[in-house]
């Protein structure tokens, strides 16, 4: 048998689902015995292959159109599609913006920040469109396993990873189904 | 009273009449999911996450409200319950802002808890994002109404708990909100901060202003011990990480206060400024300046038996250095006594506990100001009146109890009030050092059903009257020796001691003008007893370690007792 076929990416986030999941540590040697990473934001493909892979994990929420065109593409490249973190799940952190109008996020981030002189809202063809709202990549593509957690702890993930890796869906309850920075 | 058979899940359960599924199921250890229920307060089945199946009834049914009934056959988890369940938690999830993350009650979050039992890795619905005031015009604690389920256990806490009626529900469904008094920002409103509500909440809607984000259940200790602030003596759990305090908790179904604290209890003493005394000081060319305790100790009990003394205590300390203060000042022949006033006796009556206040057929308040100086007696005081309870005032100026007492008159008039009482068959008294003689002999007639209830003004009055303290007044003596704790003294003192000797924890006027100064430990820092208003003699266990330097008054009398012999 091959090695099960793997993509990551990540949307509105920071970064933090994708250190959690470096954090499963000496693991991750076993983990590459399976699995082949066929492209992640920290790896030098960035899109998951045309030819498709058997699962794709999305860490960060939708914010902009350049996001739902990343769920898009992964969805329909995935067979399985995790939602990964509190981001990915809900939003998360980053809905904090949806409590405001989005010119007034823009004027507030760009303009009116203390540490800003001079500021101006950046505008250009190249930079995606914001969304209205942010929002979980599930009001965008459908989502088959959902890993919340800010980030999810690396047991979390190693979790998840091992019931696939066994063939069976995973269920989260006990200590990997956490939300925010409950590591407890 | 009596027993009612039912069956839960298939076992067989004796309850009694009266009693819900809820406690029912709980007595047998079957345990029911639950968020609006709080064992303290009364039962509304707002959240509906306690639904049961009964044979034979239509309908789901809440547990916390359904009356247990003889042949009654209940399922606590079926697939309908739990589908229920998820369904009520997804909608409480979305309905606000619920996202874990950035809330200070993560890992200690009864609704987050509920969602992990209920294996919640999503929520379905859409999130309105309608952006909710943070209420922070309270300065010990927060309403984030952002995080609030709407369970409404602050709301009966404040009205059965406190009896205070600051809180309350407006509109309905989802624009359903908690508001203070006719929608008033808190620190504006009726509210007491007591904390009831804080400490019933939930979720992280009710903030502690000082605990917030300050470590999780699982990392912090607590202790229970006794509360220093007023006679009252209630049982405080108080909460600390390392050597930081972070709250303090009441101790639901303790006597006597039964969980009920107030602001001088409960937020006032973490939020202390005046400055401590770590170190004995002594005169020295008209200054005081830290010294050894050798030294500070030999120069007063040089002075003790070197002329004239009187001792005066504010009862602020335990029952254990009261009586060596008292043993200390009879040794070297000078006169011990108390600096705060004790309310006179009636000659008639029994003693009353405090929470004999709570099932009085009659309360007569004469001569004291408990909403103002024992909160928690007035908060009780509050309780029977909402009961129909009568209440009299007998007061010669204003009272904060008038507004919700039957009747206030003037001493004079107590006669009246003696009148109105005479039918009920159990009265209490409520009295303070300013009842006054005629309103003694004009109450008379009710005798021996009179339950008095003498609110000591000070801290630990019962521990001083065991010690033989009585009231007495700064002489003009040689020596005077001030042990004080840590109360904050009427600044009309006039100290008139040659030599003044100031055992305290805080600086002060008086210490500022003392010859020697003698730190002392804290409320939280302290270990022996107090006795309470009950007359029960209740523990003093250390919260935190006293600063270095600072020691226990026992040990500092003793010592001071040894360099006499």
């Amino acid at each position: 048998m091959g090695k099960i076929k793997v993509a990551t990416g990540w949307l509105e986030s920071c970064a933090g689902c994708h250190m959690s999941f470096l954090d499963i540590d000496e693991r991750i040697v076993e983990f590459f015995k399976h699995v082949e990473l066929t492209s992640s934001p920290i790896t030098d493909l960035k899109h998951p292959p045309i030819e498709g892979v058997d699962v794709g994990i999305l860490t960060g929420g939708i914010g902009n159109e350049d996001q739902i065109h990343e769920a898009k593409e992964m969805r329909e490249r995935s067979k399985i599609l995790i939602a990964l973190g509190d981001c990915a799940v809900t939003g998360g952190i980053c809905t904090m913006r949806n409590f405001f109008p989005l010119e007034e996020v823009l004027r507030r981030g760009y303009i009116e920040t203390e540490s800003t002189v001079d500021g101006e809202i950046p505008a250009h063809e190249d930079l995606a469109v914001l969304t209205d709202q942010v929002s979980g990549i599930d009001e965008v593509v459908p989502v088959d396993i959902y890993l919340p957690g800010c980030p999810p702890t690396a047991d979390a993930i190693w979790f998840v990873l091992t019931e696939l890796l066994e063939g069976r869906m995973p269920k989260l309850e006990g200590k990997v189904l956490k939300y925010g920075m409950d590591g407890g | 009273m009596s027993e009612i058979h039912l069956n839960i899940n298939g076992q067989d359960v004796v309850a009694q009449s009266g009693q819900t599924v809820l406690e029912a199921a709980k007595s047998a250890s079957i345990e029911i999911p639950v968020l609006c229920h709080h064992p303290a307060l009364t039962n509304w089945g707002a959240c509906r996450m306690c639904v049961v199946e009964v044979e034979g009834m239509r309908t789901v049914q809440t547990a916390c409200t359904l009356p247990v009934s003889e042949g009654m056959k209940v399922t606590t988890h079926t697939e309908k319950t739990t589908s229920l369940r998820k369904f009520v938690l997804e909608l409480l999830f979305s309905e606000r802002n619920h996202y874990c993350m950035y809330c200070q009650m993560s890992g200690d979050c009864e609704l987050q808890d509920q969602a992990y039992a209920h294996g919640l890795d999503h929520w379905t619905y859409p999130r309105p994002y309608e952006k909710l005031s943070v209420d922070a015009s309270r300065k010990y604690f927060i309403m984030d109404h952002n995080r609030c389920i709407l369970c409404s256990r602050c709301v009966r806490a404040c009205s059965e708990v406190a009896a205070n009626h600051t809180l309350n529900l407006r509109n309905r469904g989802a624009k359903t909100m908690i508001v203070a008094d006719l929608d008033v920002p808190f620190g504006e409103s009726s509210c007491v901060e007591c904390g009831s509500c804080l400490q019933v909440c939930p979720t992280g809607a009710l903030v502690d202003a000082k605990s917030a984000y300050g470590g999780r259940e699982k990392d912090v200790t607590h202790t229970i011990t006794t509360c220093m602030q007023c006679s009252i003596g209630c049982e405080l759990d108080v909460v600390t990480r390392y050597s930081r305090l972070l709250r303090v908790d009441g101790v639901w179904g303790a006597d006597p206060n039964g969980g009920l604290l107030c602001v001088d209890g409960r937020f006032k003493p973490l939020y202390e400024e005046r400055k401590r005394i770590t170190a004995p000081m002594l005169r020295k060319d008209g200054n005081l300046v830290e010294a050894s305790w050798d030294e500070a100790l030999a120069l007063v009990a040089e002075k003790l038996q070197g002329g004239e003394c009187q001792g005066l205590a504010a009862c602020a300390t335990t029952n254990e250095a009261l009586a060596a203060f008292a043993q200390l000042i009879a040794k070297v022949g000078g006169k011990a006594g108390r600096l705060e006033p004790v309310a006179p006796t009636l000659g008639y009556g029994t003693p009353a506990k405090v929470t004999d206040v709570l099932d009085a057929d009659f309360i007569i308040v004469a001569g004291a100001q408990p909403l103002d100086y024992q909160r928690v007696v007035g908060y009780f005081i509050h309780r029977a009146a909402d009961k129909k309870v009568p209440v009299a005032v007998i007061s010669d100026s204003e009272n904060a109890l008038s507004p919700r007492a039957a009747m206030t008159v003037a001493s004079a008039q107590a006669g009246v009030v003696a009148q109105a009482a005479a039918a009920a068959a159990k009265v209490v008294l409520v009295y303070s050092v300013g009842l006054k003689p005629e309103v003694i002999a004009a109450l008379k007639p009710l005798g021996d059903k009179v339950h008095f209830l003498a609110l000591d003004p000070a801290r630990n009055g019962k521990g001083a009257e065991a010690a033989g303290l009585k009231p007495q007044a700064p002489s003009k003596v040689d020596v005077g020796y001030f042990l004080l704790g840590e109360q904050l003294l009427d600044e009309t003192l006039q100290p008139k001691a040659g030599f003044k000797v100031v055992q305290a924890a805080y600086f002060s006027p008086l210490a500022e003008q003392a010859d020697v100064v003698l730190p002392t430990p804290i409320w939280s820092e302290r270990s022996g007893h107090i006795t309470n208003l009950d007359g029960t003699v209740k523990p003093l266990n250390v919260v935190l370690p006293a600063p270095a330097g600072v020691r226990d008054e026992v040990e500092v009398l003793a010592q001071l007792a040894a360099l006499l012999a």
